[in-house]
């Protein structure tokens, strides 16, 4: 397990990978190293390839030094030799035969050259006199060297030579003694020892060490005679059998206890002709340390180790400084890019004015923070800003309602008597959907961007926001509103939307339902207060009535929607549902002609629910089919009935839109004239303008099919609209039915009066019937009479009622008509 | 020449001396000694060993026994002239010019003559106990003339044989006519 190495090297190869600066001071030092080992294995090469040049140079200059030092010896016992033979006295001594002198003589000469040995010879090389330890043992070497000096020359040579004398190495020389022909040999000689090792180191190069072997028996092992190497390298040395003598240059690489020494042998002894193993004789041996020549020198070492150690101090110092330089703006831009991160693009970056890529990353991180800052400013504004209107949107509004309400709260902790408050208004455009889809979307928008300069001129303060909350729908907060305030901007906006709006060579009118919410009357927090403005906006609309400030029981309302079509579903089946009656009348006869049936909800809790409460929401939910089935089904029920009573009247049943796109009404509506057994011709249907417009042609397809029926068709509220007459000459419709708005006013309104009246003849030509809504006094109707509109409808005559009362009703009516014919009809008009 | 001038008949022997070589040896001497009894010999006059261009001249000197010899010196070093010759043993202590006092060589034999300066000077002289001898020539031949008719014994030598060393001699019987005599000695010829 090698876990505990494990945790430091992670450590560090961790730092390495998370710090560029680590890296680059690794990098650094590693390459360093790497030259410095370069460099350091280039001098041991260059040292090795030096050494193994010279060396073999040293070695041989070592030797030819040995062999001067061994001739200079020589010389000196030949000159020792020769004083000593040429001297008068000695060779008066030897001529006269005078043993002692002889002896003395020769002990003196040997003296003075420092020589052990001498001896002096007769010519026939018998032994005559001699000094020192050999006197014996030198038979064979004498013989030699007579032989040799007599050789070389004539009577008058001498002769040298490095000898093994009783195992010790001498070296010895003889000369003739001249009178002035050879009477004689004078021989002397030392021992190759320590003195010859001194001399010739104090000669060479310390490193030159120089050893000296010997082997007296044949076959025997080499003897260190003598040495300056250490012993044990002697000994190692000594193993060797040397029996080559290398040429010039040459040099004996030897692995002597551990240390390569160069060794170069010199065979000081006469060799054998054939030499051979475990031969006899004497070897010098100059040796030199290979290792140390290559070892680098000391100071060099240092050197290196000095440079090695600067060099790494410097370049950890420089490295750091340079991966400072580096890895500190970095570090700046990476504290930077986080603040970016975090959402700051206010704060611009540093280090913006270096020149170097560092420079221009930081004028990259630059100008993406400017981008990125103006992207948020975009983004921003289409978050909370209205990209159509200019106006801030809902969700701006809605955090601006937050922080109105906030600092209310706080003014008000902050002063327990001061009653600040927040009121939010909240408008939604009446019949722009209309508007969108009779003039287009493009002039929908401008009509939008107008709405929105006219609320912006009309709110007055500056703290106060008007917001587009999408859609037609509006909102203006106003931060230290009350209730009056608002409800006076609320008039204010009112009074703004009176002026129609011209766009584009139309001319708008523009109304809208504003709903009033205050904090902290109607809602404790901002989104409570939204939704309660925005209750209030729907009742108001409901209404028509002008601004409604939001109150408890529109809210409970509202909130009775929410149950009212599972109530509205149940109440048909607990009939609960009530069928009115409301008379239409013939103005020419004054008879009852029909009625229209209404649809009202009693409520077991609540009473009589007015239409408009359910009305509406069942035509949005699709149950006012539900509805207007069972209104016509009772419809039937009620014409069988008056039928029989002997009133036969023509019942008119309100469609809606719904009721138009069902493909299966008419089959439906036949169902039922089959079940009840009532003609499809005791029917009037009764479709409003819009009603047929929103799908045209799937309405046209169904009015045709009822109109095949037998059932009569009626345009009701007609006016209002925008269908085209054209277009109504198409349906097969039998009956027009006028807006009781002009009908209301046409007493008093002159333009309306023509309207009714150009509506009437219109119909007549196009051979409809024409009955006008909302006749309230005998005035009306005798001006209808006038005009010859067919029949008549209104409070004057009779509101709707229930269906069980209308045939007391018609009693009633039909006395209180038998008079009226009399007095004179021609005089309302003129 | 000496004793038998008077003898009308004396004959001449010619010695041809040759080396190892076979070549004619130059400065060899041949001594001819009466086989039996000794022949009287006197001494001679006006013998010189000169030393000039520090060589002895001659080289080889033959004498008769009690024959004084002078060494004039020519060169203008000094010489000291010594013999350590059993057959004449002196020394002339460095000298110039010419020594006042002769040297007499009273016993025969062979003294090697050197210069305790120059070792290289070597001179020989032959001291002969018999009025019969020569030298040889440079063609080796040595005459000795006026040998009577008898018996002899033939003694030769030569500077190359090394001191001590003299081959065994010769008998010889000389008639009334000349005669030759061949010898060979064991001397290898140098330069």
């Amino acid at each position: 397990m090698n876990v505990p190495a494990n945790p430091l090297v992670g450590r560090a190869t961790g730092w390495v990978k998370q710090s560029l600066g680590a890296r680059i001071v690794v990098v650094f030092l590693g390459l360093l190293l790497v030259v410095q080992i370069a460099s350091f294995w280039a001098i041991r090469a260059s040292l090795w390839n030096q050494a193994h040049r010279e060396l073999p140079e040293q070695l041989a200059l070592a030797d030819s030094i040995l062999q001067s030092v061994v001739e200079r010896r020589a010389q000196r016992l030949i000159d020792g030799a020769e004083v000593a033979a040429a001297d008068y006295a000695f060779r008066e001594a030897v001529a006269s035969n005078d043993a002692e002198t002889i002896a003395s003589a020769l002990a003196n000469h040997s003296r003075r050259v420092k020589a052990t040995e001498a001896a002096l010879y007769n010519t026939d090389f018998s032994l005559r006199a001699a000094t020192g330890k050999l006197q014996t043992n030198m038979g064979p070497l004498v013989a030699r060297l007579g032989a040799r000096a007599l050789a070389e020359g004539r009577g008058g040579s001498r002769a040298s030579e490095i000898a093994l004398i009783g195992g010790k190495p001498y070296q010895m020389v003889m000369v003739p003694m001249k009178a002035p022909i050879v009477v004689g040999w004078v021989m002397m000689g030392f021992p190759l020892d320590d003195q010859l090792v001194t001399t010739m180191q104090g000669m060479s190069a310390q490193s030159l060490k120089l050893t000296l072997l010997t082997r007296s028996e044949a076959g025997a092992p080499w003897r260190v005679e003598v040495t300056r190497l250490p012993a044990e390298q002697a000994t190692q040395l000594a193993r060797q059998p040397w029996l080559k003598i290398p040429a010039l240059g040459d040099m004996n690489s030897v692995d002597a206890v551990g240390e390569e020494l160069g060794v170069r042998p010199r065979w000081l002894t006469q060799r054998a002709a054939n030499p051979v193993d475990g031969e006899v004789g004497v070897v010098a041996l100059t040796s030199i340390s290979i290792d140390d020549a290559v070892r680098l020198p000391q100071f060099l070492q240092v050197a290196l180790l000095s440079i090695t150690l600067l060099g790494i101090a410097g370049f950890a110092l420089g490295s750091v400084f340079t991966a400072r330089r580096v890895t500190t703006p970095l570090r700046k831009l990476a504290e930077s890019a986080d603040r970016l991160g975090a959402g700051d693009y206010d704060t611009p970056m540093r280090g913006l004015q270096r020149e170097d890529e560092l420079g221009q990353l930081a004028q990259s991180f630059e100008r993406m923070r400017v981008n990125v800052a103006d992207k948020q400013q975009q983004i921003l504004k289409l978050a909370y800003w209205d990209s159509l209107t200019g106006l801030p949107n809902r969700v701006q509004f809605r955090d601006a309602v937050h922080a109105a309400i906030a600092q209310a709260e706080a003014a008000k902790a902050a002063n327990p008597s001061a009653q600040p408050t927040v009121a939010v208004l909240m408008l939604d455009l009446d019949r722009f959907k209309h508007v969108n889809d009779v003039l287009g979307y493009r002039f929908g928008d401008l009509l939008l961007k107008r709405v929105a300069e006219r609320l912006s001129q009309n709110n007055v303060r500056g703290d106060d926001i008007v917001a587009r909350l999408g859609g037609d729908e509006f909102a203006v907060l106003l931060r230290q509103g009350d209730a009056a305030l608002a409800a006076s901007v609320a008039q204010r906006i009112t009074r703004a939307f009176d002026a129609p709006l011209t766009l584009e060579e139309h001319t708008v009118d523009m109304g809208a339902g504003i709903g009033i919410a205050c904090w902290p009357e109607h809602a404790t927090d901002a989104d409570v207060l939204l939704s309660r403005a925005e209750v209030a906006m729907y009742a108001a609309k409901r209404k028509s009535e002008g601004p409604l400030m939001y109150h408890a029981s529109i809210d409970a309302a509202s909130a009775q929607t929410l149950s009212l079509l599972t109530e509205l579903r149940s109440a048909v089946d607990r009939s609960e549902l009530r069928l009115y009656l409301q008379p239409k009348l013939m103005l020419e006869t004054g008879r009852v002609g029909g009625a229209e049936t209404l649809v009202r909800w009693m409520h077991p809790q609540r009473g009589l629910v007015p239409p408009m409460e359910f009305i509406p929401f069942a035509e949005q939910t699709g149950f006012i089919r539900t509805l207007t089935m069972w209104v016509f089904e009772e419809a039937a029920r009620h014409w069988l009935r008056l039928q029989a009573e002997g009133l036969p009247l023509v019942l008119s049943v309100n469609l809606s839109t719904r009721d138009l796109l069902d493909q299966d009404l008419p089959q439906k509506f036949d169902a039922l004239l089959v079940k009840h057994r009532v003609p499809a011709e005791a029917f009037c249907l009764e479709i409003t303008e819009s009603a047929i417009m929103d799908d045209p042609q799937r309405a046209l397809g169904t009015l045709n099919r009822l109109s095949g029926l037998g059932f009569k068709l009626s345009i009701d509220d007609f006016g209002t609209g925008y269908s085209s007459l054209a277009y109504l000459k198409r349906l097969p419709v039998d009956e027009l039915k006028i807006d009781k708005s002009f009908v209301l006013s046409m007493e008093t309104d002159l333009d309306d009066a023509k309207i009714v009246r150009s509506t009437i003849d219109l119909a007549h030509n196009m051979g409809l019937t024409v009955v006008a809504e909302g006749v309230e006094n005998a005035k009306v109707w005798d001006l209808l009479r006038e005009l010859e509109c067919d029949e008549a409808q209104g409070y004057h005559m009779g509101k709707p009622m229930p269906a069980s009362e209308f045939q007391a009703w018609s009693i009633g009516w039909a006395n209180k008509q038998r008079p009226r014919p009399a007095t004179g009809t021609g005089a309302v008009l003129h | 020449m000496f004793a038998g001038l008077g003898l009308a008949h004396a004959a001449t022997l010619n010695v041809n001396v040759i080396d190892a070589g076979g070549k004619p040896l130059l400065d060899a001497v041949a001594l001819l000694e009466p086989a039996a009894g000794k022949a009287p010999v006197k001494p001679m006059a006006d013998v010189e060993i000169s030393q000039a261009k520090r060589q002895f001249a001659p080289r080889v000197t033959l004498i008769t026994v009690g024959t004084k010899v002078t060494f004039p010196n020519f060169d203008t070093v000094r010489h000291h002239v010594y013999s350590f010759s059993p057959t004449k043993t002196f020394e002339l202590k460095l000298y110039a010019g010419v020594p006042n006092v002769p040297v007499t060589f009273d016993k025969p034999g062979v003294a090697v003559l050197g210069c305790n300066i120059h070792d290289t000077m070597a001179a020989w002289v032959v001291v002969a106990d018999t009025p019969w001898f020569a030298r040889s020539a440079a063609n080796g031949r040595a005459r000795i003339e006026g040998v009577p008719a008898g018996n002899y014994r033939l003694r030769l030598w030569h500077a190359g044989l090394g001191p001590g060393i003299e081959p065994a001699a010769v008998a010889i019987t000389v008639g009334a006519a000349d005669a030759e005599h061949n010898a060979k000695l064991a001397v290898s010829s140098e330069p």
